[in-house]
């Protein structure tokens, strides 16, 4: 497991004398800092060559409840690419504030504007603190623990059947003209206007939020000097269900159904990663029966496949390769096929269950996808034909938004576009979840990290993948059609269901992640007791990390590079505001 | 550790002078799309031909009637409840709300079991009947765990895809037309999606081999479904 040894993390507890180790039986252990000395605790902990915890991951809040004092807990996640580990540092954030880390990581920006958001903590030193993901005039901070699951219902919003067909809908199905507030025209002129106080060039241009390009509902505003971009900021959330709150409120098998609707293209890697931390959590991650090891290894790949095929689609598509949408699609509709036959649903699958699938393969299953992969390598050879080497194609990827290795660390990108800038951050060789130990692969790794590099990497991560199914396929052939899919435990403490009534998380904290296709998917878990509700359940979104380097990596290129860099970069807005 | 660069000078070699002057990049991409000319519609032709969804689809629910397929257990089950034991055509509700239990937005259920109003000689006294079953369908992920938490395998995903309404009530399903649904759904394709006692028999299919119209999305060469497991027949 990628974490901090215990050793090591008390050697640090004694170096400082106010830090504070918690240690955790599962071996996730943290450290706690007081936050007058945490900038400088963090700067050791990135800067000493023992430790480079150099890679940002998530930084978010836990809010303990009202009659807790302070009550609010900030949670940081550091990685350290040198020894491959991971650390949690928590603080406490007295008064409501926290210091900020922009100074350190770059990337805390969004985190802590997020924070902000959802939590109302503010961050002393950032540089300009404003919502992430609702308008700039909502009073609320909805992930507090006061604040209730169904909103606060104050803006009467009528149904338009009821006006124009004068049907009563009232009482029916609990159907309620009181709603949850709506952002007017002006709440959101007031947000664009907060976004970009000081305009730097002369034209603000909009694009989006409903644009083909942006793939999903987002609004970019980038502040131009001719056809260059001198600024740039992204209003996301227009998407945003909040998952986190949902997630408080239900248990752990009940998340996964939403988790199909933030990445909605990879719906069951998002599955796999919920599956992963709970199972952590549970202490039951070595003891799944292998066959749904080796069953959700094999989904995963494929899903990443058919993530894949649909980036290089719509990528293809906004370079003006019309032909490359219709090829790829085909392709697409295959693995949607088999995805179905194997799950019962082409898109939000709900497939996978902590503690292994909801049902076994049907029959066929195996050849279906034995015989989609003989296909498949012919397939991905035509696209590259038609693409790599293209001089239009060279034109407009090649030295395009260049992302350095830099950046990778100071923003927490992941993914392809870390793996494309050179860093050979893949989870499944470093965590080896599920049956990622014992399949071979390689990691494709790029060199200069510009939008060539990232094409290149997904390309020819797609034939890794295939090589991964091959190999699950073959051993799931050896497997017995009576073996285990599904995990009983023996312990009677535990509880674990495939319908997810009564199953129950144990007391203790985790962080977990799968590799996605749009970058890791890390699911942090905080639970003060055993229960069946988790009480602080984070997903740090690797969409939306690696979203935020867009407003840097954009900056002094054209605009017409704006679409290479999104479609380069991937995000799914679904899981970017979650 | 398994790295493998790319790159443009790594395993992509940058243009030759010789292919830049006469476009050989573009004839190339040419000879690709010329060769996808003469293969044959793949396209399904909707509505005048439709995919028939695999067996496993997660469509519109239904609710089953008894017709002696009961899991072993339902009369335990019913007896647990006191529910009225059911006869053949009645439903196999038993109200025991172990799908608004397993469902992530319980709202979408409304079921209600009354107590039969009969003298107190007759043997079904103080037994009860299902007399409200809603669903609203506006508000459901077709997520499947009420399927799974069914006891009485009363409550299924049928095949039916096409749903839509005028109105918000039109989503509201009450339990005579779920019933409708799960019947014609049991005579279409019952005998696919259930052996004689099992929720999960191993002769499920990944998806209909006498579907045509996916084999046509399949390049018109479908695969043949075989085992998937060494001591699978």
């Amino acid at each position: 497991m990628s974490w901090i040894s215990l050793e090591k993390i008390k050697r640090l507890g004694e170096k400082f004398s106010y830090a504070n180790v918690i240690e955790n039986d599962k071996g996730f252990h943290s450290i706690e800092v007081p936050k007058e000395n945490l900038i400088d605790f963090l700067t050791f902990l990135k800067t000493d060559p023992d430790y480079s915890f150099k890679m940002f991951i998530d930084w978010t809040i836990i809010d303990h409840g009202q009659k807790a004092d302070p009550r609010f807990q900030g949670v940081l996640i550091l990685y350290s690419p040198e020894y491959k580990e991971r650390i949690i540092v928590k603080t406490w954030a007295t008064n409501e504030t926290l210091p900020s880390l922009t100074g350190l990581w770059t990337g805390a920006k969004w985190a802590e504007r997020e924070a902000w958001d959802m939590f109302g903590i503010r961050f002393e030193g950032h540089e300009n603190l404003v919502r992430m993901f609702l308008w700039e005039t909502y009073p609320y901070h909805p992930l507090r623990k006061d604040f209730p699951l169904r909103g606060i219902e104050d803006t009467e919003l009528p149904s338009l059947n009821e006006k124009e067909r004068m049907d009563q809908l009232e009482g029916t199905m609990n159907y309620s003209r009181m709603h949850t507030a709506l952002p007017t025209l002006e709440d959101l002129e007031k947000t664009q206007k907060a976004r970009m106080p000081q305009k730097k060039a002369q034209v603000v241009l909009n694009w989006g939020p409903l644009h083909p390009g942006t793939h999903g509902t987002i609004w970019f505003l980038f502040d131009m000097e001719g056809e260059y971009v001198k600024e740039c900021d992204i209003i996301i959330g227009q998407l945003h269900r909040g998952v986190e709150k949902l997630a408080e409120n239900m248990n752990v098998q009940q998340i996964i159904p939403y988790t199909d609707r933030m990445d909605y293209i990879a719906a069951i890697n998002e599955n796999h990663s919920v599956c992963i931390a709970a199972e952590k959590l549970l202490g039951i991650h070595e003891k799944i029966p292998e066959k749904a090891k080796y069953i959700r290894t094999m989904m995963a790949e494929l899903s990443r496949i058919n993530s894949h095929l649909l980036w290089l689609g719509t990528y293809a598509l906004d370079l003006g390769a019309l032909t490359m949408f219709l090829y790829t699609f085909r392709e697409r509709e295959k693995l949607m096929d088999i995805l179905e036959g194997i799950t019962g649903a082409r898109f939000t699958i709900n497939y996978f269950r902590v503690g292994g699938v909801y049902a076994d393969l049907p029959y066929g299953a195996l050849d279906a996808i034995e015989h989609f992969l003989k296909d498949l390598p012919k397939r991905i050879n035509d696209y590259e034909t038609l693409l790599t080497r293209n001089r239009i194609w060279l034109k407009r990827n090649v030295d395009v938004c260049i992302i350095t290795e830099e950046d990778v660390y100071d923003y927490g990108l992941t993914g392809a576009v870390a793996r494309a800038s050179g860093v050979p951050y893949d989870l499944r060789k470093i965590d080896k979840y599920d049956a990622y130990g014992e399949v071979e692969f390689d990691i494709p790794v790029g060199e200069k990290g510009d939008s060539y590099d990232r094409y290149l990497v997904r390309m020819e991560e797609m034939r890794q993948s295939i090589k991964i199914v091959k190999q699950c396929v073959e051993k799931l052939r050896t497997m017995s059609k009576n073996d285990p899919y599904f995990y009983e435990p023996e312990d009677k403490k535990m509880k674990i269901t495939i319908d997810g009534r009564g199953t129950k998380l144990f007391k203790g904290e985790v962080y977990a992640a799968a590799d996605n296709p749009r970058g890791e998917l890390g699911v942090y878990i905080y639970q003060p007791k055993d229960g069946i509700k988790p009480f602080r359940f984070r997903l740090r979104s690797g969409a939306f990390y690696n979203l935020q380097v867009f407003t840097k990596a954009i900056i002094g290129r054209p605009i017409a590079d704006a679409i290479t860099l999104l479609s380069t970069i991937d995000p799914v807005v679904g899981e970017t505001d979650r | 550790m398994g790295i493998k660069k790319v790159g443009l000078n790594k395993n992509v070699a940058p243009q030759s002078i010789v292919e830049k002057i006469f476009f050989l990049d573009f004839a190339k991409g040419l000879k690709t799309t010329i060769k996808h000319l003469f293969k044959r519609v793949i396209t399904v032709d909707f509505p005048f031909e439709v995919i028939v969804p695999a067996i496993r689809f997660r469509g519109v629910h239904g609710l089953r009637n008894v017709d002696g397929t009961e899991p072993e257990d339902f009369a335990s089950w019913v007896k647990k409840l006191k529910i009225k034991p059911p006869e053949k055509g009645e439903t196999r509700c038993i109200a025991c709300k172990f799908c608004q239990a397993a469902c992530p937005v319980p709202e979408i259920f409304v079921i209600k079991a009354e107590k039969l109003d009969v003298p107190e000689d007759h043997p079904h006294h103080g037994l009860k009947v299902l007399t409200q079953f809603d669903m609203d369908l506006g508000k459901c992920m077709f997520c499947g765990l009420c399927t799974l938490a069914c006891p009485t395998a009363c409550i299924i995903h049928t095949d039916v895809y096409d749903l839509s309404s005028y109105t918000r009530r039109g989503a509201i399903l009450n339990k005579e037309q779920l019933a409708k649904i799960a019947d014609d759904f049991i005579a279409r394709r019952g005998k696919e999606k259930f052996d004689e006692h099992s929720h999960w028999p191993d002769t499920q299919k990944v998806w209909p081999e006498y579907d045509l119209a996916r084999a046509k999305a399949w390049d018109n060469n479908p695969p043949v479904f075989g085992p998937n497991y060494q001591d699978q027949e």
